[in-house]
């Protein structure tokens, strides 16, 4: 869907903010361009609906060369979320969703049914929220409206550049969760700038870590976390890479990989969902919840028990001969 | 009391005259208002586009504000002598027009300029014309600005119309000329008087208008 081929940005002809960069994000996929402040991951995105011009090097959009196309057009067809939700404070609500449908002249009674349809999908009531204005709402609200106008006009692309990076935890967190429900069900292939880690782990299908301008390492999380490139993307994922690793897996893979133990029917036991996160389970071993956790599948049925050794074993399998100082040790 | 009684007393002899002047004020400042924001509104946009114009511009417009009135009267009646306009509603007009530039033009580029670039940068990138940006983001986002220009040049402007009766534009200004000439001080003070009651009206006609085109999200 979206290709860089040997794409670089120079400014004032010598400042190189992206350097010979090129990966291909596939449809339908969730990129999260991530790396420390002036990598050039913000640029990089810019490139692509060309609100920055590419020095060198070609993006080719839809197997056609972002160059070649003409920009408001172009524009149009690809959605734009950005920090600070760039929400027009002079327009209600649902002008500043419709804008683009608007823009392209879809009648009022697609907008209307869309900007519904848009708002349920983001989980807030149509109605109660068509008239008002952005400086009426929370920071939360604001980026949710900004998500749902760069879905107005369904496009196949999203360029998403922080966008929930200017909230609190706790709302970054909802949010995060809300906006993976919602690409499971319109599946875009987003390209999406970050600054954390652990939100990039989190949200997507591959990880391209950048630095000066440069990907040190573009590949599936678990594939960063648990073999790091180089001793940048090492240092960058940080010391608990290995921890973070653990919740991108459930206790269903590790029954694939290493299986679950018959339980002891006499100790004291906990039962968890197998869709669980392993992480979740380390922090219920490590407390001491219970002597061993019970694995049951969605239909209540015990599949087995789990204990730290478990884990454990899992881990070895996946992280294998890389791994350095695992914070895992039981007594 | 005597002052107030005289005051009163002239105002109920001579209201149609003092009507017809004030008349005469509204035409005169209201028509330099009009073509004001005609040139001024859109060379603020302009500029907004063009730096380095952007600074001169705003210089000269600056210049034009120090000249005092009376001066500029003068400067104009021998170029304007030779359409056979050198003194009357012709060279008041553009002398207000001259001073009107420097709030509009200003307060037109600096709002749009103060724009939130994060607003800029969003409808840039959803696929809005630089025309469409215009006029759906920047000017209703720069709206209070470009009003507030509006506002301090029809003040400026009803003051300083009183002074182009000398020239023999008509208007308020006529009342106090005639009344120093005169030496009759209730005629000045009753020209003074409306001049100011003027200006307050037209302050808050026109703040009413600014909330009125202002959006409501701002």
């Amino acid at each position: 869907m979206i290709q860089f081929n040997d794409v670089s940005k120079v400014y004032n002809g010598s400042v190189k903010a992206v350097d010979n960069v090129s990966f291909n994000v596939e449809d339908g996929e969730f990129v999260i361009l991530v790396g420390p402040s002036g990598c050039g991951k913000t640029t990089l995105l810019r490139m692509v609906n060309q609100l920055e011009e590419i020095t060198e090097g070609e993006i080719i959009l839809n197997n056609q060369s972002v160059k070649e196309l003409n920009k408001i057009e172009m524009r149009r067809k690809i959605g734009y979320v950005i920090q600070s939700n760039g929400l027009f404070p002079n327009m209600t609500i649902e002008k500043n969703v419709m804008i683009v449908p608007d823009l392209l002249g879809w009648d009022r009674k697609k907008r209307q049914d869309r900007f519904n349809h848009l708002m349920e999908l983001i989980g807030l009531h149509p109605d109660e929220f068509r008239k008002r204005y952005p400086h009426e709402l929370s920071g939360g609200q604001q980026q949710r409206i900004g998500v749902a106008r760069a879905l107005a006009a369904d496009p196949p692309v999203m360029l998403m550049d922080e966008p929930f990076g200017a909230l609190d935890p706790i709302i970054r967190n909802r949010l995060q969760e809300e906006f993976l429900q919602i690409q499971k069900e319109v599946k875009k292939t987003i390209l999406f700038v970050s600054h954390d880690i652990d939100e990039a782990v989190k949200m997507g299908d591959k990880i391209a870590l950048l630095r000066d301008g440069e990907i040190m390492q573009y590949n599936r999380p678990e594939e960063i976390l648990n073999h790091p490139k180089n001793e940048f993307v090492s240092k960058f994922v940080g010391q608990d890479r290995v921890l973070k690793s653990t919740s991108l897996y459930s206790v269903k893979d590790l029954d694939n990989e290493v299986g679950l133990s018959p339980y002891d029917k006499s100790a004291h036991i906990k039962a968890v969902q197998e869709d669980t996160s392993l992480r979740i389970i380390l922090s219920m071993l490590l407390n001491q919840e219970a002597d061993q956790l019970v694995i049951e599948d969605g239909n209540g049925n015990r599949k087995g028990s789990l204990t730290l050794e478990h884990v454990e074993k899992f881990l070895q399998a996946k992280v294998g001969e890389n791994a350095d100082g695992v914070a895992l040790q039981h007594e | 009391m005597l002052a107030i009684n005289d005051f009163l007393n002239y105002f109920s002899v001579n209201s149609e005259q003092i009507l017809d002047y004030t008349f005469e004020h509204i035409q005169l400042v209201g028509l330099a208002i009009i073509i004001s924001i005609l040139i001024g509104v859109p060379l603020g946009i302009y500029l907004t586009t063009n730096e380095e114009l952007a600074g001169t511009v705003l210089q000269i417009t600056s210049i034009i504000m120090t000249i005092p009135s009376i001066a500029l009267f003068g400067i104009m009646i021998p170029i304007l002598s030779i359409v056979g306009q050198g003194i009357g509603f012709l060279p008041a007009l553009i002398a207000l027009v001259l001073y009107s530039q420097l709030p509009i033009i200003r307060n037109t580029y600096t709002g749009i300029k103060d724009v939130d670039p994060n607003i800029r940068d969003a409808a840039k990138g959803i696929g809005m014309t630089t025309f469409q940006r215009l006029w759906k983001v920047e000017i209703p986002n720069a709206m209070p600005l470009i009003m507030a220009g509006v506002r301090t040049a029809t003040v400026l402007n009803i003051g300083i119309g009183a002074i182009a009766a000398y020239i023999g534009a008509g208007g308020l200004g006529s009342l106090i000329n005639q009344g120093i000439s005169r030496s009759n001080n209730t005629m000045v003070l009753v020209g003074a008087v409306v001049v100011s009651i003027l200006a307050i009206i037209a302050d808050l006609l026109l703040k009413y208008i600014q909330k009125k085109f202002t959006p409501k999200g701002i």
